[in-house]
């Protein structure tokens, strides 16, 4: 195998490349156009309880006798916008404190450090429910919830790559030259940790996605809108299980599998991408 | 007398890819045989084929026998299984590896690992046997006994090599495979390294054979040599007669290149490129494009042939009664 | 020098928490304002919460407000749950036994089964046995532990009633013997146990094979194969005691996970431990517990850190010697 394979050669032709394209893709389509395939109003309820599939209900009813497929098809729409928001800000938030730390050193990165040290200790879902729970729970807070909880590993890969880019010929001979360290973050350092942030964040959209499926199953989603964590939640307390409703229990979990699976496929082959040694590994 | 190792012919491939392309080699027991080459050449490749160690995407063939003193029937190392040649390795044939290199398990005592290679080819020894003979074995590589309680981490580069030759020694095998077991270590170190495996060799009458890319460290311990390029042997004789009168525009070379202590000689330059890829092998001798006296005829292939009493080169110009002189125009020509 | 290295461990592990000490402080005392829960008491008048306010030292300065709940805190008393009425020290004190149960038994048995399986896997490598592992420990590492947790159930308590589907065991059971007891909290420990170690058992494996497959490439295993051992004696005895060291100090990474599995794996088997305790303070906005409990769950993490650097200490000689 060659080393300097593209990217996109990578994405396309390998079997990993193009089963995490294709399904990520499904399920972006469907979250974009979800709303205009769904058979039924997915909050509309009907009489029909917990009934199988059939042709009108092609994944069966809720226990409020909603269309299980319809509101499969609005729950893509708050995973992937959650998942995807969150891995934004964690990843702005990771890329800043591993930057900052990891070029002006000293006092500044001991600080940073300490921090990151203290987010990674933690135990990241208690604190995303602690924090939801006292701001009332909705988009914007699970969103900035769970990106502000998990950034910690972002800012310590990019803050150990900031510092042995710092030590580079290249970044000394502008510094020798009187250039500004924020010339010098923005020329040299952040292009050359960009691609390491993006395979980062990629894998963090899968434990976004995660966060938020688990924190509506707790009972702390955005309660105006379903998502696959909501109906999992629903049929878990409506005894769903027990009623040997699996149409109602197997999809959303699958759905979040499926979803979690592609993105992290993609998130291994951005990161095999940007560092060749853990190709040897696989 | 017969030899106590014999190779016939040996080719190693990995993939399509010919490592070890026909090696001959034969060994007297007691015998020093130095094999020489640059990094890739295949050194390491026959040493590891010898024992079996190859990892499995590499394919051997040819015929390897050895005959142990006081084993009655020569062992037939091409013919034996996984199991097989377990019982041969190390009570036979043991390795040293390179200096710098990670040979001892890092999280088990020093005298464990020595009991382990001991009891592993001696089931019957008793735990005192052991113990005795690990102190002993640590002793006769000049370490004191207690520094078997020690971790690997805990020793000094010129300890752990001490150790690794100790290890070696544990089955008293009748052939010794030292590769590179100097590279990495000073100077001080090297010299002392050399001198004890001279001095085993002397004591217990092993047979040894040192892989190094320096000619200067084969040539204080060895009785003969073999110089190997891209995978085969180009020239091999007595350590005096070739170093005196190299008959293979390669060995030439390497020779040239060793700096001479106190002496007035220029040092030629550097030979140019570097060994080939073995899936990419120039026609004809391998040495070719990199030789300032390569002509038509090196399109075809040398074979390797006796050109003086006790010394075979594989070069069509062979006996080289004298050497022309070397011109830069003449590198340059052949680096281009 | 060792007693300096695990003095340092544990100074480390006490600034650590005292930061989730100030954290949880703040988080609790500043931005869910205590006032707002005591406006919910029915019919106050303003001298009265004045009152309650000075009860509860609200009225102090920050700063001796935290000092005050720092001594309290390291006391155990946590305060009041508004749910019971009990003190969230007693409530913690009951569901601990049960999580630690819950919790040691499914990372023992991950680990266990992470670790052989990663063994299999790294000594196959590229064939389909390899291949199937690393799919599954993809799959189980993408699903939600509590949907695998649904399904267990669907599959082993519905469809084929063989085990329980909740609770820690029957109720209103009178026990002959200690040993029934015993086999009765374990037949419904299968369930619960199975979903916490499928939930850990991707990451288990993924790191002991990654371990393995760089332990396999070191010269020494090619020196073991050498000697002449067996390569399952090689394995056995010198790749996977180096292969295990790593996979010590990246597992305390997972402690994290472990607890936010025990939270919804323990809420869907109503396993009466500190997830479902948890769970049950989300659900009633009952803060006082909400609190404890994320202080009880930090330290526990920060506890469980603590020991896998020491456990790696007494594995690896090479840590102790500097």
């Amino acid at each position: 195998m060659t080393r300097e394979r593209g990217v996109l050669d990578l994405l396309l032709q390998t079997w990993r490349g193009r089963i995490g394209l294709g399904v990520l893709g499904l399920f972006l389509f469907l979250a974009i156009f979800g709303s205009a395939i769904a058979p039924h109003d997915p909050d509309a309820s009907s009489l029909d309880i917990l009934g199988g599939i059939s042709g009108d209900h092609w994944l069966g009813t809720t226990e409020q006798g909603s269309d299980v497929f319809s509101q499969l098809l609005a729950g893509a729409r708050v995973s992937i916008v959650v998942g995807f928001a969150a891995a934004a800000i964690s990843a702005i938030l990771g890329a800043a404190v591993g930057l900052i730390g990891g070029y002006f050193g000293g006092w500044t990165d001991r600080v940073l450090d300490a921090l990151e040290n203290w987010f990674l200790v933690i135990p990241t879902l208690p604190l995303m429910i602690v924090l939801a729970r006292l701001l009332n729970p909705s988009l914007t807070v699970l969103i900035a919830v769970i990106g502000l909880t998990s950034w910690a590993g972002t800012g310590r890969i990019v803050r150990a790559q900031v510092l042995t880019l710092r030590e580079r010929a290249f970044v000394e001979r502008a510094r020798a030259l009187g250039a500004r360290d924020s010339y010098i973050i923005r020329t040299h350092i952040l292009p050359n940790t960009l691609p390491l942030i993006f395979a980062n964040t990629v894998l963090i959209v899968a434990v976004a996605i995660l966060s938020e499926a688990a924190l509506a199953f707790l009972g702390l989603g955005d309660p105006t809108r379903i998502s696959w964590g909501t109906m999992l939640e629903n049929a878990f307390s409506s005894g769903a299980p027990s009623a040997g409703a699996w149409w109602y229990v197997i999809p959303p979990g699958l759905c979040i599998t499926l979803l979690v699976l592609s993105v992290s496929i993609l998130g291994y082959l951005f990161e095999e991408y940007v560092n060749p040694r853990l190709r040897e590994q696989v | 007398m017969s030899a106590l190792l014999e190779i016939r012919d040996l080719h190693v491939n990995h993939g399509d890819r010919p490592i070890v392309d026909g090696v001959d080699l034969t060994l007297e027991p007691g015998e020093a045989l130095g094999l020489a080459g640059e990094s890739g050449c295949g050194k390491t490749t026959t040493a590891l084929a010898l024992m079996k160690l190859l990892p499995a995407s590499f394919n051997q063939s040819g015929t390897m026998t050895l005959r142990p003193p006081g084993v009655e029937e020569p062992i037939n190392v091409e013919r034996r299984t996984e199991a097989g040649m377990q019982v041969v390795r190390w009570r036979h044939v043991s390795l040293v590896f390179q200096g710098a290199m990670n040979s001892l398990d890092p999280v088990k005592r020093v005298d464990h690992q020595l009991a382990e290679a001991i009891t592993l080819h001696e089931r019957a020894a008793s735990a005192g046997d052991v113990r005795a003979r690990i102190g002993e074995l640590l002793t006769t590589v000049g370490l004191t006994p207690g520094l078997g309680r020690s971790y690997p981490h805990q020793l000094s580069g010129g300890q752990r090599q001490r150790v690794m030759i100790a290890l070696a020694l544990a089955c008293r095998p009748s052939l010794v495979i030292a590769d590179e077991p100097t590279t990495a270590l000073d100077v001080v170190m090297q010299a002392q390294i050399l001198e004890l495996l001279e001095r085993l060799r002397e004591q217990l009458g092993l047979a040894l054979i040192l892989i190094s890319h320096d000619l200067g460290v084969l040539a204080e311990t060895c009785d003969r040599i073999a110089v190997m390029y891209a995978g085969r042997i180009v020239e091999t004789g007595p350590v005096r007669e070739v170093f005196d009168a190299p008959q293979h525009p390669y060995t030439k070379r390497l020779l040239d290149s060793l700096p001479v202590i106190g002496g007035s000689r220029v040092l030629a330059p550097p030979i140019p490129g570097g060994p080939p890829d073995p899936s990419d092998l120039p026609q004809g001798c391998r040495f070719r494009p990199r030789c300032p006296y390569a002509a038509e005829v090196c399109l075809q292939d040398p074979p390797l042939r006796e050109v003086r009493p006790a010394q075979a080169a594989a070069c069509h110009f062979a006996p080289w009664d004298e050497w022309p002189p070397v011109t830069e125009a003449a590198v340059e020509g052949a680096a281009g | 020098m060792n007693t300096r290295w695990l003095a340092g461990k544990v100074a480390a592990a006490l600034v650590t928490f005292a930061f989730v000490l100030v954290f949880n402080f703040f988080l609790f005392r500043v931005m869910g304002d205590p006032t707002s829960q005591l406006a919910r008491l029915p019919r106050a008048t303003p001298e009265e919460i004045q009152k309650l306010r000075a009860n509860y030292g609200l009225d102090k300065p920050i700063t001796g407000q935290f000092v005050d709940y720092a001594g309290d805190t390291l006391r155990l008393d946590l305060g009041i749950s508004q749910r019971t009425r009990r003190t969230v020290w007693t409530e913690i004190k009951e569901a601990l036994p049960w999580t630690l149960l819950l919790v040691g038994t499914g990372t023992l048995l991950a680990t266990l089964i992470g670790a052989w399986l990663g063994v299999i896997a790294a000594t196959r490598r590229g064939k389909p046995a390899d291949d199937g592992l690393l799919g599954f420990s993809l799959f189980t590492y993408a699903a939600p532990e509590y949907w695998i947790g649904i399904i267990l159930i669907l599959v082993f308590a519905v469809w084929l009633p063989v085990f329980p589907a909740g609770q820690q065991m029957t109720p209103g059971e009178d026990f002959s013997s200690w040993f029934a007891q015993a086999a009765d909290v374990a037949k419904h420990l299968v369930l619960p146990a199975s979903a916490m170690t499928l939930m850990l058992l991707g990451q288990y494996f993924l790191i002991m094979r990654s371990s393995m497959v760089d332990v396999l490439t070191e010269d020494f295993i090619t020196v073991k194969r050498a000697i002449g051992l067996p390569w399952e004696r090689v394995v056995r005895s010198h790749a996977v005691p180096n292969a295990l060291l790593p996979l010590v100090t990246l597992s305390a990474i997972q402690f994290g996970a472990v607890v936010g599995g025990a939270i919804t794996i323990e809420t869907i088997f109503s396993w009466p431990g500190l997830g479902e305790l948890s769970f049950n303070a989300i659900n009633d906005k009952d803060f006082p517990v909400l609190q404890g409990t994320f202080l009880i769950f930090s330290a526990g993490v920060i506890l469980a850190n603590l020991l896998a650097d020491c456990l790696y200490f007494v594995l690896d000689p090479r840590v102790q010697a500097t």
